[in-house]
């Protein structure tokens, strides 16, 4: 009998250290800055650090990091440092729930550079409107996302511009008329095709076929064979870089002629080395190119590359841009008070690596797209 | 009787003679818990935490007391939760009533899946529920018209009667949710203490020397599946109006575990151990966040190792209080004075 | 295009089956659903993965992936598996144990190597043979080739050699066994052993197919090859090869003519309908209740 005696000491002492923890406010791992002690000014990074996907979030924590860093050279902002705090939301609403009551309830919290899926956005953005605390989305692209509050900005296109951006390839740069859609059943990747779909509808080209195909199974021969029996010149794959570097390869094998256009979240390193040879050819949109002749560009993708060995992503700069924003607008404010911020960003004009930032009035951007494609095994301008 | 002087023995004579302090101590200390702390996020957690407790009960009917393992009980959850929330944000209707015609689909639906009962047992039944799960996932997914696909359900409304909403910050989500849990509780109190939960688990304890003794084993594993149905429905529908948002992917298989996990964890068959475990296994992501990814590795770890040390749960013990029969029984036996003939001895049940 | 996808789903099929084949066997002589499986399957495709990137050429590589997973299946057995054995735990505990234990694989690869999918170089060349309008792949042929001898050594193994008898014996009757002078807990992780290994072979096969790789493609293709198992009668390796085939092909089938949303909940349907009409499945024994 006395492993019950052990099981009620296990259980009282579990249940008293859980408690205990919760209500103990233990901060994250991850302070931003070198220097310790003192105030600091916390930005939070909420973004899938674990599981699928967390590549981009640790890609967002990243450039963050990097950013905070350069401000906090030059002694930070408002005489303090700046700290960046992680939140990880698993790219799951659920999660991102908690995680943004988390924000909310933390209260010395300025702004939060985040959420990955917009699916994910749109369930923590009320919240955070709620609360009014700024959220910058880098990679958000839903129509109706920035539309919930005027404390909600985003850092990227809206998904119809960037369509627009796509399908201007597929038809002027590569002069194609039949396209074929193949699209990832994600919230996003059925939000993407419907939204293509409408917009191929007015010009002069035509959808002959369009795909769904289920993320957790990486046979897409089925459906590469309907889009080619339906006579697909140009395929327009709505997914991320672990969608369209598979479709490539399995296509290629039954079609080699065949021409791909993606997304400005394919712009990423693991498409190439995911994709190989399959990929070269391989057009998409983007409004960051690491491979641009500007300065500042050059000079942040040799200080993220020197940091973190690897090249800067779109997104992943959309997050060091977003950033940016964020500590302008407190430095211009002179004060941390959200609606003083948010002000700032709602009327700011901001030179980044992605391009002029300027919101509208519902915080969204609009930004000129460079056209890249792939030609042996690098990202090079579409000429 | 063995075991007199252990510290369980004396926690459970304690807690016998002080059964009304205990009780007023523990409401006021739920009651009072929202102004004390007032934090939004830990509210949030713990109507997580409560629509959870729900969901292990639910699965204890099934699981714990008629021993029949189902690895698919986030289909039940879905169901009540799409269900609950398309009612309310399609057409309007109130919250609870919608909740109600959500948990009546899933008990039907219950009532359907039980019936292959008939045919398989063991592990094969635990596979039929696996499938089920994705079944019902794969048609939340597909059925856009319906459900709205992989875009899933946004904006669903928090319930609210006569005006009165019941948000997290103005602590009705919470009183709602404490509601819920005490109702479920009771009714899982009273079946367990009822001639049909007597049933369940003599089925348990031997299927064949439960229908020797004349007990209709088909009947009660069909009540069962369809009870168990209705709690994971109430609690899929609570959930869902806490995170206010749902999609296909908020109900797979990872969901179906972490119901068994919490039901093992606490205690199979108990219903302190729901409790436990749902503040365990809920808490703990919360808690060690600084694990980072090592958290998810944490909870693997959790089930190999409770199964290796302690498969009956955390709280899953042998009461060693004598066996009391209830009130209504003990009449009965008055009546007809077989009370003195009855051997009142260490017939515990767990 | 019929006889196109039925071709593609063969070699789907095989992919399947190769893993189906490591439910049967730990199934056949635990009669325990080995949660972990696809797990394993994982973990031997991505250590293929890192050992093929070792430089030491292809076969070498794959090799020292086998062994591996062949041993982690040991460990599994030892640490978690066996302990439960001796306390003569309830099945459900087993249960419950490997499905920790496949999360706790799963999440250790997400941890060490990272949850994005990978490249796998293909293993075998990339020609393709043209038959009329089919186009079957030189991956393909081999992948049907390689599984069929592998399933042929499997059952040598089991029905040809002294090890075999040991495990078919302990499946009869494990107590009996042992006082044969069986050393049941040996058979048992050999038999852990043989599926790591098969698993291995089918993670490197279907990565090199796909030329992909995450430690997250265990949890569908396992469930899956389950169901492919189930489906042929579970404990029987000529079961598990033709039910996996026959999972490959419908699902190839479903995704042509349904769309390739409904394919994964095909493998469900047809194992729901499996266990309703004939639990045992097409080549399982009907198993004896004991009183």
């Amino acid at each position: 009998m006395r492993k019950s005696n052990i099981a009620i000491l296990l259980a009282a002492s579990i249940t008293v250290g859980m408690l205990a923890g919760c209500a103990g406010h233990a901060p994250e791992s991850g302070s931003g800055s070198g220097s310790s002690g003192g105030e600091t000014i916390k930005i939070a990074v909420a973004a899938p650090m674990t599981g699928d996907n967390s590549e981009y979030g640790i890609g967002f924590y990243n450039a963050a990091l990097l950013k905070a860093e350069e401000w906090n050279q030059k002694g930070g902002v408002l005489g303090k440092q700046i700290e960046i705090v992680q939140y990880d939301d698993k790219n799951t609403s659920e999660e991102a729930t908690t995680v943004a009551q988390k924000i909310v309830s933390e209260k010395d919290i300025v702004g939060v550079i985040g959420h990955f899926a917009s699916g994910v956005c749109m369930t923590a953005a009320p919240i955070y409107q709620e609360n009014k605390i700024i959220e910058i989305s880098p990679s958000s692209s839903h129509p109706d996302y920035s539309s919930i509050g005027n404390f909600i900005f985003r850092n990227n296109t809206i998904i119809s511009k960037e369509g627009a951006a796509s399908i201007d390839i597929a038809i002027n740069d590569l002069g194609k008329k039949n396209i074929g859609i193949i699209s990832i059943m994600t919230d996003w990747g059925t939000n993407t095709s419907s939204i293509i779909k409408d917009l191929i509808s007015k010009t002069d080209a035509k959808v002959v076929a369009h795909e769904e195909v289920m993320e957790g199974s990486d046979d897409y021969t089925p459906a590469i064979t309907k889009l080619n029996e339906a006579g697909a010149d140009v395929v327009i794959c709505c997914g991320m870089y672990n969608l369209v570097a598979p479709v490539a390869k399995q296509y290629k094998q039954i079609n080699p002629d065949i021409k791909i256009v993606g997304f400005s979240n394919s712009y990423s390193q693991q498409l190439i080395e995911l994709g190989g040879d399959a990929v070269n050819g391989v057009c998409f949109p983007v409004i960051f190119f690491s491979e641009s002749d500007n300065e500042d560009v050059k000079a942040y993708v040799k200080s993220f590359t020197e940091k973190y060995g690897n090249a800067p992503s779109a997104l992943t700069s959309q997050a060091y841009d977003s950033v940016g924003i964020l500590l302008t607008a407190i430095e211009e404010a002179g004060t941390t008070d959200s609606e003083a911020v948010r002000e700032k960003i709602a009327a700011m004009d901001y030179k980044g690596v992605t391009g002029d930032t300027k919101f509208d009035e519902k915080g969204d951007v609009d930004k000129s797209f460079i056209k890249v494609t792939i030609k042996d095994g690098k990202f090079v301008k579409l000429d | 009787m063995k075991g007199k002087n252990t510290l369980l023995h004396q926690y459970e004579l304690f807690v016998d003679h002080n059964k009304l302090i205990l009780a007023i101590i523990l409401a006021v200390i739920i009651l009072l818990f929202p102004f004390v702390i007032g934090s939004q996020y830990l509210l949030t957690v713990s109507v997580k935490i409560g629509s959870y407790v729900i969901l292990a009960m639910g699965l204890n009917i099934l699981t714990g007391y008629t021993g029949l393992v189902s690895l698919g009980h986030a289909g039940f959850v879905a169901i009540g939760a799409y269900t609950t929330s398309l009612l309310t944000v399609r057409y309007n209707v109130n919250f609870f009533i919608a909740l109600l015609a959500g948990i009546t689909l899933a008990g039907i639906v219950g009532i359907l899946l039980g019936m292959p009962t008939l045919r398989v047992s063991g592990t094969y039944l635990s596979i039929i529920t696996l499938g089920f799960g994705e079944i019902i996932k794969m048609i939340a997914m597909n059925w856009n018209a319906v459900t709205n696909g992989t875009l899933g359900i946004k904006n669903i409304p928090k319930p609210s009667i006569g005006g009165f909403s019941f948000t997290v910050s103005n602590y009705g989500l919470y009183y709602l949710m404490i509601f819920f849990v005490i109702v479920v509780s009771c009714f899982c109190l009273a079946l367990v203490r009822s001639k049909t939960g007597r049933a369940l688990m003599a089925i348990r304890t031997d299927e064949l020397a439960a229908t020797m003794m004349g007990i209709n084993v088909t009947r009660y594993k069909i009540l069962a599946f369809s009870l168990s149905a209705i709690f994971c429905a109430l609690g899929g529908g609570l959930y869902a109006t806490l995170i206010g948002y749902i999609d296909p992917n908020t109900f797979n298989f990872d969901v179906s575990t972490m119901i068994l996990s919490i039901v093992i964890l606490g205690g199979m068959g108990t219903l302190r151990g729901m409790f436990i475990g749902a503040i365990i296994l809920i808490a703990l992501p919360e808690v060690s966040r600084f694990l980072m990814e090592y958290r998810f590795v944490l909870y693997g770890v959790i089930l190999v190792v409770m199964m290796r040390f302690r498969p009956q749960g955390i709280l899953g013990w042998r009461s060693t209080m004598p066996f009391k029969l209830s009130k209504h029984v003990q009449n009965e036996l008055n009546d007809t004075d077989l009370i003195h003939q009855t051997h009142v001895g260490e017939l515990a049940y767990e | 295009m019929l006889i196109q996808q039925v071709f593609n789903g063969l070699a789907l099929g095989m992919g399947y089956a190769l893993i189906a084949v490591g439910y049967s066997l730990v199934f056949g002589i635990l009669r325990l659903v080995n949660f972990s499986h696809g797990a394993i399957y994982a973990f031997g495709a991505e250590m293929a993965m890192l050992t093929i990137s070792l430089k030491f050429g292809v076969l070498p590589g794959i090799l020292a992936a086998m062994i591996l997973t062949g041993v982690l299946g040991i460990v599994i057995d030892k640490v978690a598996l066996e302990p439960l054995r001796k306390k003569k735990s309830p099945q459900i505990a087993s249960l419950i144990t490997t499905i920790g234990i496949s999360n706790i694989i799963t999440n250790l690869l997400i941890v060490f190597i990272g949850s994005e999918k990978r490249n796998f170089q293909p293993i075998f060349s990339q020609t393709t043979v043209t038959i009329g309008n089919i186009s079957i792949s030189m991956t393909q042929i081999m992948m049907c080739i390689v599984s069929l001898l592998l399933m042929s050594v499997l059952m040598i193994i089991v029905f040809k050699t002294k090890i075999g008898l040991a495990m078919r014996a302990c499946e009869q009757n494990p107590k009996a066994a042992n006082m044969m002078g069986i050393n049941v807990n040996f058979v048992i992780s050999f038999t852990f052993f043989l599926a790591g290994i098969s698993a291995t072979i089918a993670g490197a096969l279907v990565s090199g197919y796909y030329q992909i790789v995450y430690p997250n493609m265990g949890f569908m293709a396992g469930l899956k090859a389950f169901a492919a198992a189930v489906l042929g009668g579970i404990g029987s390796l000529p079961g598990a090869l033709l039910g996996g085939l026959i999972v490959g092909v419908s699902e190839s089938m479903a995704a042509t003519f349904l769309g390739s949303t409904y394919r994964d909940s095909l493998a469900f349907i047809i194992l729901i309908m499996v266990l309703i009409i004939r639990p045992h499945g097409l080549f399982g024994r009907k198993g004896i209740t004991k009183v």
